[in-house]
């Protein structure tokens, strides 16, 4: 491993710049006590009023920790948990419209089970299944090596690369403890001596440490090394850069330097804070060339520092705290993920990045409760972008995969559950499934996969990506090397913003118009819930495509669960499933299963134990009690032959105590009707039907998505609207001629108009004119324009088709026929008479591009020939040929 | 030796532009109303504003579809370097759903050098393929499927998607049509003209155009040319004709004359019927006219046997001296048949032997007729079998 990850993030040049730093700075102060802090930005409340612990009395343990004296209750406990967790869970599966994304959750859940499981069983933590496991094992091992220096532990260093070792001697000279790994460390030492694990290990969920509360969760600020200089305050306050003092008077920040000013120092002084951005005046200098310094603090006054400076200056390190435990000695540690500034990765700051930004990564390092300094806020664009207050707020938007140097967005839903739970809820299941991954040859595969370089790390041995058993190995390796700039500074037009949320794929805040159905919806599940018996409970929902059917139910089971969550009704399982995604109508079995239990097997013995389970009544598992809520979306694709598979669907509910509610989704009004009786007798006694939408509901729906941007005339998605309803009230089809409308819109001002100021501007309304285009191109067969742009001699036989319908009356008619016809046509208007071969292939032609429907050229004079189109649309097309003004006769 | 060089280097660069539809492609971009300029900015603002679209690419065969949207590709490949994977599949390949899916899979994993596993199930990947899309979503690549010969996948393209694919088909359409007479000719005249620069001799780029231009002022060219486009206007009929035409150029003179797209005309487009008769025997065409006698009796169905007793027939009506054993008949009727200017009816029936299964003609009486009359040594009683019937 040439290129070791943590290499590129901690450079050498940091160092340097760290020990410049260091050299500037004065020594021994101490530690400053929080003080009242001064207001930044009018609207800055004091953050970080810490509860005022006794700073030296070292831990408090909050109440709501979970305690495990040993290892039993330890999994006891967790089992509780993980139990709690699974109702979560399977509700979350409601948010996920596919299967696969199913699958990619567990692949980080595991990530995080292995990082559970590393406490306990130390070989774990090198699983290379792990995606994280690798970069991760690695920093362990470089972290044991640093502290070996120190600590004097006799652990065979590992140095990868020569030179890294040597500046971390520097380092090390300066006595680098704090970022040393300390659990394994801290083993080692152990080990020397009773060789012995700590057998009791205490997780908390909360943990008050030397005046700061701290919660899994949470993001802190972690020193780098134990301070012995000047730099070991930790200001709670900022100082102005001009009077040095902090004061309570307001502050404003700088967009650029991120300096703080008093309002009243500035010249001239500010009254309020101003909207929008705003820059310091040795800013604004700067750009326009000149060198300017700021004021020098006055003799004897060091200008202070806050965190926030040293963490974007790489004195400091962030982090996110994954899990809180105390040792056994009394120690107190947690695990981290540590972020990284810009400047840490290996393609280093970009014009795009952001003054406050950090990098999430998939770097895990055990630390020392003691080397946390106290709370930072790592936020989501969203979050960022209201957060208004406090110097300790930073940005985060992507996360940087240290071993592959990659960034990949944050999935939204990452900040839904909390990774500390979900680890624990698939622990069982993970265990079960990979214990085979977690043998020792894995971790030798891990080592060796250190040592190789990137492209040979998928060398013969790794596992498939695309196989289930490999948990779709290397995801992790996708991800850009370089987050392009035109994503992160392109400010939308208000067209590309229509565009946008009408996409389909965008999730509007509301749905109009489909209320009813969704109460009865709501009704029906709720009554079903409820009812303690559960008995025949099965919905039947039918309507055309694009009518809101499988929205409002996903809807509904959003609503209902956060009602779970508010605790108001029940827990239950909600499962969905796809028809056309299944491989064969018998695999849904398998599916339901592996929904419910997580385990993957045969689809006969699927069914086996969904029979025991739901006929039966044999309940496996305390969350086998709950009510079950199956959605089979495209219900119809599950008609087999002799309907078997709707037919022990349909059964389970109406068992005594299967607790399943079934809601199937299709297209037919009538499919209850079209299968045998005894499956529609279980079926097709509550219905609910999609109507297709009318004008106004689709004006009302494209509307709702559009509201607050201005770019649509409104007769404009009155017209799509109106259309849409005539011909299907399909609402998709609407919102994508709105859409195209944009798209039109937004193509004829960047095209056309791309030296006026309206493109930049990003002004122009989308006009009737652009939904009339949208309309034509998506409802209008293209086949009259083909017609017309048809070669001559096309033409010519396209005419003696038509011409030869109206003579005969037949539709069809021989090759031969149509070469007389076409021969007659020709020399009667002076046209060359191409030949019959040539005629053939000209008929060939037109049949390729289903003009014609024709047999096979080698039929030759018996090939049979028929228009694919009405005889008028021909004559349409044709009439006012300019080169053939003759066709004309023949085409009334 | 060194004008020998030139003269094949302008031979190879004609050619070179011929088969590069970059060159051929180009001079149609520029208009906003192009086909490129309208898929290149529906793919990148799929790239820049992660909106999802479906497009259709319809339009005849050779009208450039598949050669535009791989210069999209291209140039996208080049701007957004690292941001696009494109998925290839062909209807033709892949319209089974497992196969195709598999394909899918196989190709996401070369694009990212993942390991890929054949023996992965349909669900596999099927989750993979969601998985991938979902990680390249976050990653900010675009992942491109192109779908060659998209009606193998769907009966009929657009007009008969089945309706819930319909519903999620976001519909956009673009249409290629064949270039109109004065586009042909405007890359005609911009394929074959030599540039005047330092990569040929001054003299001989300037004489080559200027041969080129009279070629194109000709009348009987004009008359070829339009008589070659009547019959198909797409662009790769026309560059197929221009290849033609310029592997035939002379080496020696290095120039391109009308003669050479003469000769490329008449060899493409051939009378593949006619010149079969024009290789027949004599035989071969007794045979034919007797089919075509009993065809004008309204004996539809005929085989072997009755085809020898009308051969039989007008053996002993007219006296003609092409009388052959029936073994020899039998022989030429094969003839016939492997050259399909006969074929059986029925398509089974491998059983019964040949004499006795029915066969039809596969060639017009019109066809027929001027096949006779071009044929030298044709018996005068042939065609006069033939003009009794006209």
């Amino acid at each position: 491993m040439a290129e070791t990850p943590s290499k590129s993030l901690r450079s050498p040049t940091k160092c340097k710049q760290q020990s410049h730093l260091d050299a500037n700075s004065s020594p021994s102060v101490n530690p400053v006590t929080p003080q009242s802090v001064a207001p930044r930005r009018s609207t800055r409340r004091k953050l970080l009023a810490f509860d005022s612990v006794d700073p030296q009395k070292p831990l408090n343990c909050i109440d709501e920790l979970c305690e495990h004296p040993s290892k039993a209750p330890n999994k006891d406990k967790a089992r509780e948990r993980r139990n709690l967790n699974r109702s979560r869970r399977s509700i979350d599966y409601a948010e996920e419209p596919c299967k696969g994304k199913v699958t990619t959750r567990r692949n980080r859940t595991r990530e995080n089970v292995s990082i559970g499981k590393a406490h306990k069983k130390e070989s774990n933590s090198g699983s290379a299944k792990c995606p994280t496991s690798t970069p991760r094992g690695e920093t362990s091992k470089r972290r044991n090596d640093k502290d070996s220096d120190s600590a004097k532990v006799p652990i065979a260093p590992v140095s990868p690369d020569q030179s890294e070792t040597k500046k971390r001697k520097r380092i090390d000279e300066r006595r680098v403890v704090t970022r040393a790994m300390v659990a394994r460390s801290r083993k080692s030492e152990k080990g020397q001596k009773s060789n012995v694990l700590p057998k009791r290990r205490v997780y908390y969920k909360k943990v008050v440490y030397d005046g700061g509360e701290f919660e899994v969760g949470d993001d802190v600020y972690v020193k780098r090394r134990e301070e012995t200089d000047s730099d070991n305050e930790f200001p709670e306050v900022e100082e102005c850069r001009l009077c040095f003092s902090s004061g309570d008077d307001v502050m404003i920040e700088c967009d650029d330097c991120l300096g703080g000013f008093h309002l009243k120092c500035l010249t001239p002084p500010l009254k309020d804070v101003p909207e929008g951005d705003w820059i310091c005046g040795f800013c604004e200098a700067r750009k326009i060339g000149r060198d300017v310094g700021f004021p020098m603090p006055p003799e004897g006054k060091k200008l202070v520092r806050t965190l926030r400076e040293k963490l974007l200056s790489s004195d400091l390190w962030a982090a996110h705290i994954e899990s809180m435990w105390k040792e056994g000695d009394g120690t107190y540690c947690c695990r981290v993920r540590w972020y990284v500034i810009p400047e840490e990765t290996a393609i280093g700051r970009q014009p795009h990045n952001l003054k406050r930004e950090l990098y999430r990564t998939n770097d895990f390092a055990d630390i020392e409760m003691e080397s946390i300094i106290r709370h930072c806020f790592v936020m989501t664009p969203k979050e960022f972008a209201k957060a208004n207050e406090g110097d300790d707020i930073f940005f985060c938007e992507y996360e940087y995969d240290v071993h592959w140097h990659a960034f990949k967005r944050l999935a939204e839903i990452d900040n839904d559950n909390e990774v500390g739970e979900e680890s624990d809820s698939d622990e069982d299941w993970n265990h079960c499934k990979e214990s085979d991954f977690d043998t020792d040859d894995d971790v030798e595969y891990d080592a060796e996969n250190t040592k190789d370089s990137r492209p040979q790390s998928s060398s013969n041995h790794a596992p498939a990506a695309n196989l289930r058993k490999g948990q779709f190995f290397g995801l992790q390796k996708i991800g850009t090397k370089k987050i392009p700039q035109f994503i992160r500074n392109h400010k939308q037009t208000d067209i590309e913003r229509a565009k946008a949320m009408l996409l389909l794929a965008s999730l509007p805040k509301s749905l109009p118009c489909r209320n009813k159905e969704m109460e009865e919806i709501t009704s029906f599940v709720k009554g079903a819930i409820c009812d303690d018996q559960c008995l025949g409970r099965c919905l039947y929902i039918h309507g055309v495509p694009g009518t809101g059917k499988t929205m409002s139910v996903l809807s509904v089971m959003r609503s209902l669960r956060s009602e779970v969550d508010a605790g108001t009704i029940r827990p239950y399982c909600f499962v969905e499933i796809n028809g056309l995604k299944l491989a064969s109508p018998e695999n849904i079995y398998r599916v339901i299963y592996e929904a419910l239990n997580g385990h993957r097997v045969s689809w006969k013995k699927a069914l086996h134990l969904l029979n025991e389970r739901f006929v039966e009544g044999k309940k496996s598992g305390e969350k086998a009690d709950q009510p079950c809520i199956l959605l089979i979306d495209e219900l119809d694709l599950l008609v087999t032959r002799n309907q078997s598979v709707l037919y022990n669907i349909l059964d389970w509910p109406t068992k005594p105590h299967s607790k399943l509610i079934v809601i199937g989704i299709a297209n037919t009004m009538d499919l209850p009707e079209k299968l045998l009786p005894r499956i529609s007798s279980r079926m097709g006694i509550q219905r609910l039907c999609f109507g297709p939408y009318n004008y106004q509901q689709l004006q009302e729906i494209i509307s709702s998505r559009l509201k607050g941007i201005d770019v649509f005339e409104k007769q404009a998605i009155e017209f799509a609207s109106r259309k849409v309803a005539a011909i299907s009230g399909d609402a998709r089809r609407a919102l994508e001629i709105c859409r195209r409308a944009a798209e039109i819109a937004d193509y004829r001002i960047k095209k056309l108009h791309s030296n006026s100021d309206l493109a930049a501007s990003g002004k122009g309304l989308v006009a009737m004119a652009d939904v009339e285009a949208a309309i034509q191109e998506m409802f209008q067969a293209p086949h009259i324009q083909v017609m017309k742009s048809c070669s001559r001699l096309g033409k010519i036989v396209l005419t003696a088709m038509v011409h030869e319908l109206y003579k005969t009356g037949m539709g069809e008619t021989t090759f031969e026929k149509l070469a007389m016809t076409v021969s007659c046509l020709c020399t009667s208007n002076g046209e060359v008479f191409p030949g019959y071969d040539t005629l053939l292939q000209v008929g060939c032609r037109l049949g390729e591009s289903r003009i014609l429907l024709c047999e096979a050229g080698s039929k030759h004079r018996l090939q049979k020939l028929q228009l694919n189109f009405p005889s008028d649309d021909v004559a349409f097309a044709l009439r006012n040929c300019k080169d053939l003004p003759w066709l004309a006769k023949y085409l009334v | 030796m060194g004008r020998e060089s030139h003269k094949m280097k302008a031979l190879s660069l004609l050619r070179s532009r011929i088969c590069d539809p970059k060159f051929v492609f180009k001079p149609l971009h520029d208009s906003p109303d192009s086909n490129y300029s309208k898929l290149k900015f529906m793919i990148s603002s799929s790239i820049t504003e992660a909106c999802n679209n479906s497009i259709l690419l319809l339009g005849p065969r050779g009208s450039g579809k598949s050669a535009v949207l791989e210069l999209v590709v291209g140039d996208l490949l080049v701007e957004y370097p690292d941001m696009i994977s494109v998925i290839k599949l062909s209807g033709l390949l892949h319209s089974d759903d497992n196969c195709a899916l598999k394909e899918v899979a196989r190709q996401l994993c070369m694009e990212h050098q993942l390991q890929f596993s054949k023996a992965a199930s349909f669900d596999d990947n099927s989750q993979f393929m969601v998985a991938m899309l979902k990680e390249c979503g976050l990653a900010h690549k675009t992942i491109v499927f192109i779908l060659d010969e998209f009606d193998q996948f769907a009966q009929d393209a657009d007009q008969l998607l089945e309706k819930r694919v319909r519903s999620r088909f976001s519909h956009r359409k673009l249409l290629f049509l064949p270039p109109s007479t004065e586009d042909s000719k405007r890359i005609l005249e911009q394929v074959l003209s030599l540039p005047v620069d330092s990569s040929f001799p001054h003299d001989y780029a300037v004489e080559f155009n200027r041969k080129v231009q009279d070629i194109l002022e000709d009348r009987r060219f004009k008359e070829t040319f339009n008589k070659y486009l009547n019959l198909d206007s797409s662009i790769k009929h026309l560059l197929r004709f221009l290849f033609c035409a310029v592997s035939c150029m002379d080496v020696q003179t290095g120039f391109l004359t009308y003669e050479n797209f003469e000769t490329a005309f008449s060899s493409i487009l051939r009378q593949p019927k006619l010149e079969c008769l024009k290789n027949c025997s004599i035989l071969e065409l007794y045979i034919l006219v007797c089919m075509k006698r009993l065809e004008v009796k309204e004996q539809t169905l005929c085989n072997f046997n009755s085809i020898m007793k009308e051969y039989k027939n007008v053996h002993d009506s007219f006296q003609t001296s092409d009388y052959y054993a029936r073994n020899v008949c039998l022989r030429a009727f094969e003839h016939l048949i492997n050259r399909e200017l006969i074929c059986f009816t029925d398509s089974r029936g491998y059983g019964s032997s040949v004499e006795f299964r029915p066969v039809k003609l596969l060639i017009s009486s019109a066809e027929l007729h001027q096949g006779l009359k071009a044929y030298h040594s044709c018996p005068a009683i042939l065609h006069k079998l033939m003009d009794r019937e006209g």
